[in-house]
């Protein structure tokens, strides 16, 4: 018996779950027995765990509307335009939106005030508005971009111009399982900035962020994590790239080194 | 990591009929029709969907959006497990929408009330507090404790699947339990919850 040795948490979630084989259960069991308290918690998991079961196995039933639901959807998807007209009153809401981003993109003050400060600001506001404006329109079902990838052409020369960047250029990312979704217009800083979404079969979204930079300087790649949502991001010469996503940090970085070799520098 | 037989997607044997899709089953079978697969799998796809929504309603939105999202993108399926990249789809779909609506957890009594489907002779009062407690999870770990708990996924195959790091699958689920556990001992005695 060795029931003094440790017993990880993630051990008694294995317990709990069933995954430990005969001989981890009896030590982890033991080390309850020792344990009362942590043995009052793992019985109220595994009451959860029943109680849950329970609560949703009747769940899991057919229903006789199952076919038309598929066939509605069938018939629905084959009928539909390949773009979705967009609706004035839904460019309304976003410009709304966008100068709503201005606003708060104002309350970093005066740049008069922060001009010693300028270098570390730049690269901290970078990735706070990347992860924002993913917040903001990664969630959006309808609306997400304000041209569709099916104007790609159109949308690369209006947010180059918007820039002033010579052929910007809309980086693809087919070969990561990344579609363009499209893109949009929004302030970084109080400069336009650009942003393109990409999205794969499963609905994962990324968001790649470009913005003018203030001075002319480079970046290594740099790293942001806030509640699970990871930026990397990197200042080349006048531009600032950030890519945005709710995705292990080795396929962002994937992502994030196929546009630095996409975006000419 | 060996399964226990007891866990529910061995034990559930008897409803198991739904589970043959190309890449769960032996090679060599008849590939299905991709509409055929679909059908076949919404049985379980309701039940998950049911245990990420606050309501039948929603649960059934939800289900209707994934099923779209799969027939719209069924060329990107790469022709193996199929079941895996149904629920991803629905856990991308569900956490987009509830990011939208803020993170917010709301408990909607009436719902509560009336969610659960009863199928043993467990106390009705203490599944309503479990699943009015589910309504304060962060969307993502509710996620995660469903796909082990309910659907049955090991945390391996929860985190390919999510394509996040085992360690975040952890996390997530050691939150769940947390806060689950918090939550029914705070409300362990609760005077009448029903103002009508």
């Amino acid at each position: 018996m060795n029931e003094n040795r440790p017993v990880s948490e993630a051990e008694l979630h294995a317990y709990v779950d069933g995954f430990l084989g005969e001989e981890d259960s009896a030590r982890v069991e033991a080390h309850l027995a020792a344990n009362p308290d942590l043995a009052g918690m793992v019985a109220d998991w595994q009451a959860q765990s029943a109680g849950l079961q329970a609560a949703f196995a009747g769940a899991a039933t057919p229903k006789e509307n199952d076919i038309r639901l598929i066939s509605d959807i069938v018939a629905k998807a084959s009928k539909r335009p390949a773009s979705q007209p967009r609706h004035r009153l839904a460019l309304a809401a976003s410009a709304i939106l966008v100068f709503g981003l201005g606003l708060a993109a104002g309350h970093y003050g005066p740049k008069i005030f922060e001009a010693p400060q300028i270098e570390l600001t730049a690269t901290e506001i970078l990735p706070r508005e990347a992860r924002d404006a993913f917040l903001i329109y990664a969630s959006e079902v309808r609306h997400p971009v304000e041209v569709f990838a099916n104007e790609e052409a159109h949308l690369a020369t209006w947010l180059g111009k918007k820039l002033s960047v010579a052929n910007l250029k809309v980086p693809n990312l087919q070969t990561l399982g990344f579609r363009l979704v499209g893109g949009r217009l929004l302030p970084v800083d109080g400069r336009p900035g650009a942003m393109f979404m990409y999205e794969d079969g499963s609905g994962q979204r990324i968001t790649v962020l470009v913005a003018r930079n203030a001075e002319n300087r480079t970046t290594s790649f740099r790293f942001a994590s806030a509640d699970e949502i990871e930026t990397f991001y990197w200042i080349d010469g006048d531009l600032g790239y950030a890519v945005t996503g709710e995705i292990s940090r080795d396929m962002l970085q994937k992502i994030a080194e196929e546009c630095y070799r996409q975006f000419p520098s | 990591m060996s399964r226990n037989p007891d866990h529910p997607e061995t034990a559930r044997a008897p409803e198991a009929p739904h589970q043959r899709f190309p890449g769960d089953a032996a090679e060599g079978s008849v590939p299905f029709s991709f509409e055929a697969q679909i059908l076949a799998l919404l049985p379980q796809l309701r039940r998950y969907s049911r245990s990420l929504t606050r309501s039948a309603a929603e649960s059934e939105d939800l289900l209707q959006d994934c099923v779209e999202k799969a027939l719209i993108s069924r060329s990107q399926w790469r022709g193996s497990n199929f079941k895996a990249w149904a629920y991803r789809i629905m856990t991308n779909l569900h956490l987009n929408t509830r990011r939208a609506s803020g993170r917010r957890p709301v408990v909607a009594l009436d719902e509560a009330e009336n969610a659960p489907v009863i199928t043993r002779e467990d106390d009705p009062l203490e599944r309503s507090r479990l699943t009015g407690a589910l309504e304060t999870l962060p969307s993502d770990a509710r996620a995660v404790l469903m796909l082990v708990v309910v659907e049955g996924y090991a945390y391996q195959e929860v985190a390919d699947m999510l394509d996040i790091p085992i360690g975040t699958v952890m996390s997530r689920l050691s939150r769940a339990r947390h806060a689950l556990r918090e939550k029914m001992r705070e409300e362990n005695v609760i005077p009448l919850r029903r103002p009508k």
